[in-house]
């Protein structure tokens, strides 16, 4: 421990520490531009100059280490003149357009040219003009206000991996630039914004729509991905609408999870609330019309369907599927309704296909470390996961474990496009999956003669390339395997699963992951949301999982927050089983022409920034927050509709007073002390290859199409290339296929005799025999299902 | 005794009946101040704070780029201003509305203004008759800034010299 004097307050600091650092913690402000806290240290703002004693000149604070008994002055007459001087250097080309300016009211320029900075400036020639580009849907710029703080450039470099942004020529014709005007595509893109002390990068949806003193700000969590980002929700007040409208969502710092990053998808998503798909008003099905109701009705027909079913046939003609993105609460109190009407046919697992593993597996599925530990790993192994898209700031820690000298390993059905380099990336495609991973099991077990797993896997050989990639595990010390949401949807995930836990318990260490989609996965297990569990934990008899429940049609259906079409794993099955169905009940905060068609009775209910409630995240901590603004129009949070339900039912225990006595009913000793145990070993898998003939159809959902809201969510829709919405097929694939048309043209896909007509991309990153064709697009709306068999043809 | 006899003389000589009516013959021949109100006006300051207008520059574009200061500093908050990127990608309002019941008229808003958009015409002839009149919209505003422009103009060179 290092201690020196900053302005007359002793300061303690870690060797080699700078001063900046220490004057942060000790609460002395040091004014920066450049300097971030997560970034490398630039010192080309000068802002930061101190003086410091026996020094000749001032010097920047952000880059000179601390030493022992320095003298440090902040406020002295020398360091003041160089904050002036280099406030005014800054002002010369920086346009006095505050008022028009975003940043107006929350800007770094701003505050310090009004603390450090002189009234007049001695310079008087003309003041230098940048051209704008455009980078993209998200980020609107003007850089003739950029200061050349360089943050966003490493940002690029150091954290999102992003080279697309960068400085050009020297001297005062500096530009940040993106070299060739192309538009900037990262998952984490919007963070520059937030880093950019001036102007210079705002949000272009937010554009000049408010300004940051008429906004409030609620602590909230992100409800996109399994992390639980945390963060602020700004609303405005609308006069006219009697309410607060979100304008923005920005990051609240949690160094355990989201550091002060946030994801695109978590920070331009809220657009989907204002969409005018929302339902404000319960809608019923009356001789064929929709027509909005009143709630009391509207309830009423929900019950009357249900009831009636429970009366001709049994309670298990009925099934609830919940989106894996709703509260504990709302799932507690999906799972409490349905069972008191007496079924057991309760998922949240709309993307899964296989459930074998369903009874063995734990409490919950998620992560045996913290998220932070993440980026301490030095061997992560990915299977199946596309962990840029599914969950980005999981991603930026494993580029941070890459960049720390980590080694990453890959198994994939389709080669990803990581931004870190990977030691070995197999390209396996879905029918491969397991083979490979049962022959890396294989040649663990062989290295550590394990007779049990020896003997398991008696009839695999390993190949040589497995044989490498078991030496590659087998050489990490701190190692984590994750399992993304390709192996998750993957038609034998149970054998998957099975098989990663094989690895961990031949090593005898690791740490074992399953990024689950969704939100609050975990609080849905916990909660009991699921066919086969209790929220005591206990095993029940199972009901119908989210994939049978289609497929053995039931008479009524309730849906909350889920677009079957889009969500579910077969969206063809489910939707014809629920066109089928006499009754469905769906609580959703928007609307379709889809969801007109199947549904009797629409009842909406709060999107994300109007619910309270809590969601549970990867690594078992359960995060509380509360709502932003009043449910739109007549919607009610879901929590309250369910609970209603249940009155209408006159079922008993379900006169919750508030969300605290539904959190109550089922919380356990402590949230805190949770922690995800590793599944337990078990080894009844059969490894056999999944390899239906004709070519597989790999379906993943693009990052911007994973739920209802992110779907509604304009700005996030214009992201999505062309090349994202097409059949991506490997090069010798079209040839065999006699596909003599190039990449952009048409063809038809046709799965379960339903075909749709999309555009062809020649991609060899995708494997030999299958088709990369996403779910979750307008393109492929309510059409067949994951990991099945397609044919491709030209119109 | 003297003071009862020049009580009584005063008295019966009318005097001071006849005093008051000096007053009156002196003033009956004075300047008259009255102001003979709907025909003539009292002159009116530069600065007086009267009706609320938005401004045009020259080349008939609204003045006002949105940016809310006058919102943010009306004590009475009686403006309400909605904004969004207009076509050319300028910042410009949706909605400006001015609630003339809330008004104060004490003239931050104008002090506030960055552009000299928004400001009090020395004009006080302005009524409203049906309720929902007092909202002063974009529209309007414009409108009035629009009929005194030359007024207003005028009165901003004249307090230019005290600024």
């Amino acid at each position: 421990m290092i201690e020196f004097e900053i302005d007359g307050v002793k300061v303690k600091a870690e060797p080699g520490e700078t001063i900046i650092q220490a004057a942060d913690r000790a609460g002395v402000y040091i004014p920066r531009f450049c300097y971030h806290k997560k970034l490398s240290i630039a010192a080309n703002c000068r802002m930061c100059l101190v003086e410091i004693e026996k020094a000749p000149k001032p010097t920047p604070a952000c880059a000179f280490p601390a030493s022992q008994d320095m003298k440090v002055f902040t406020r002295s007459p020398v360091a003041l003149k160089a904050q002036r001087a280099v406030m005014e250097f800054l002002l010369i080309n920086h346009p006095l357009d505050c008022p028009v300016c975003d940043q107006g009211g929350e800007c770094e320029l701003q505050d310090l040219s009004m603390g450090y900075g002189e009234g007049v400036s001695q310079y008087t020639e003309r003041k230098k003009c940048v051209d704008d580009e455009d980078i993209g849907p998200l980020i609107s710029t003007y850089m003739t206000r950029c200061i050349k703080c360089t943050r966003c450039v490493r940002f690029g470099d150091e954290i999102a991996g992003m080279p697309e942004i960068g400085a050009v020529n020297r001297g005062e014709d500096t530009e940040i630039s993106t070299y060739v005007g192309k538009s900037v595509k990262s998952e984490v893109s919007g963070n520059i914004i937030d880093i950019c002390p001036v102007g210079a990068l705002t949000s272009k949806p937010y554009k000049f729509t408010a300004r940051a003193w008429e906004l409030k700000q609620h602590a909230s969590i992100a409800p996109h991905d399994c992390l639980g980002s945390n963060i602020y929700i700004h609303t405005a007040s609308n006069q006219y609408q009697k309410g607060r409208e979100v304008k923005r969502v920005v990051p609240l710092d949690n160094e355990k999870i989201n550091e002060t990053w946030l994801s695109d998808r978590d920070r331009f998503s809220y657009e989907g609330l204002n969409s005018e798909n929302r339902v404000t008003r319960p809608m019923i099905k009356q001789g064929g019309k929709w027509i909005e109701t009143d709630w009391q009705s509207a309830m009423d027909m929900a019950y009357q369907g249900f009831a009636k079913i429970v009366e001709m046939k049994n309670p298990d003609a009925i099934g609830g599927l919940i989106s894996p993105s709703a509260t504990t609460e709302e799932h507690y109190l999906f799972q409490q309704l349905l069972r008191a009407i007496g079924t057991n046919n309760i998922d949240h697992r709309i993307r899964q296909i296989d459930f074998s593993d369903s009874m063995d597996s734990p409490t919950f599925p998620g992560l045996s470390i913290n998220i932070e530990e993440l980026e301490k790993q030095d061997t992560i192994v990915l299977i199946g996961s596309n962990i840029r898209h599914e969950q980005p700031l999981a991603g930026v820690r494993v580029r941070k474990a890459w960049k720390n000298g980590g080694k990453v390993l890959a198994i994939n059905p389709v080669k990803r496009n990581y931004n870190f380099d990977t030691a070995k990336e197999m390209t396996v495609g879905i029918s491969n999956m397991v083979p490979f991973l049962s022959e890396v099991v294989k040649a663990l077990a062989d290295k550590y003669k394990n007779k049990r797993f020896i003997e398991w896997l008696k009839d695999i050989k390993p190949s040589q390339d497995a044989i490498d990639f078991a030496e590659e595990i087998d050489k990490g010390v701190e190692t984590a395997i994750l399992l993304g949401a390709d192996s998750l949807s993957h038609p034998q995930a149970g054998a998957i699963k099975s098989l990663v836990i094989a690895i961990l318990a031949i090593l005898q260490k690791g740490n074992y992951g399953e990024l689950t989609t969704g939100a609050n996965s975990a609080g849905a297990w916990l909660a009991g949301a699921v066919p086969h569990r209790l929220p005591t934990g206990e095993n029940d008899s199972a009901g119908l999982n989210a994939q049978q429940m289609f497929s053995q049609p039931l008479d009524g259906y309730l849906l909350h927050g889920v677009e079957p079409e889009f969500d579910v794993a077969n969206p063809q099955q489910a939707l014809t089983a629920l066109r089928y169905a006499p009754h469905v009940v769906v609580l959703s905060p928007f609307v379709s022409e889809t969801m007109k068609d199947y549904a009797n009775v629409i009842l909406p209910i709060g999107a994300f920034s109007e619910i309270s409630g809590s969601y549970v995240n990867v690594e078992g901590t359960t995060q509380r927050f509360r709502s932003a603004n009043a449910p739109m129009g007549e919607a009610r949070p879901g929590w309250k509709v369910l609970r209603v339900m249940g009155n209408f039912f006159e079922f008993e225990g379900f006169d919750y007073k508030d969300l605290e006595e539904v959190q109550m009913s089922f919380k356990e000793e402590s949230d805190d002390d949770r922690k995800f145990e590793r599944p337990m070993l078990y080894m009844k898998q059969d490894f056999v290859a999944h390899k239906p003939k004709g070519l597989i159809r790999i379906v993943d959902w693009p990052m911007y199409r994973v739920d209802a809201t992110t779907r509604y969510a304009k700005s996030l829709q214009k992201t999505i290339s062309d090349e994202e919405r097409s059949a991506r097929i490997h090069s010798k694939t079209v040839k065999q296929l006699k596909l003599n048309i190039p990449s952009g043209h048409m063809v038809e896909v046709i799965q379960n005799d339903e075909s749709i007509q999309v555009k062809l991309v020649i991609d060899d990153n995708v494997p030999e025999k299958h088709v990369y064709l996403p779910a979750g697009l307008e393109e492929t709306a309510g059409f067949g299902e994951v990991a099945g068999i397609v044919e491709v043809k030209i119109p | 005794m003297i003071q009862k006899v020049k009580m009584w003389a005063k008295s019966f000589t009318l005097f001071e009946l006849f005093k008051g009516l000096g007053i009156t013959w002196r003033n009956m021949w004075r300047k008259k101040i009255t102001v003979q109100y709907p025909e003539e006006e009292t002159p009116v300051s530069f600065r007086f704070r009267g009706v609320l207008a938005l401004r045009r520059y020259p080349n008939g574009e609204e003045r006002c780029i949105a940016c809310k200061l006058c919102e943010a500093v009306c004590p009475a908050l009686a403006i309400t201003i909605e904004s969004e990127p207009r076509a050319d990608g300028t910042r410009r309002t949706t909605r400006y509305d001015i609630d003339a019941f809330k008004c104060i008229n004490c003239g931050f808003c104008e002090e506030a203004c960055p552009v000299d958009s928004i400001v009090t015409v020395p004009e006080s002839h302005y009524h409203m008759e049906e309720r929902g009149e007092n909202i002063m919209t974009k529209e309007k505003l414009l409108a009035i800034g629009d009929m005194f422009e030359e007024k207003i103009a005028k009165a901003k060179k004249l307090d230019s010299e005290y600024r």
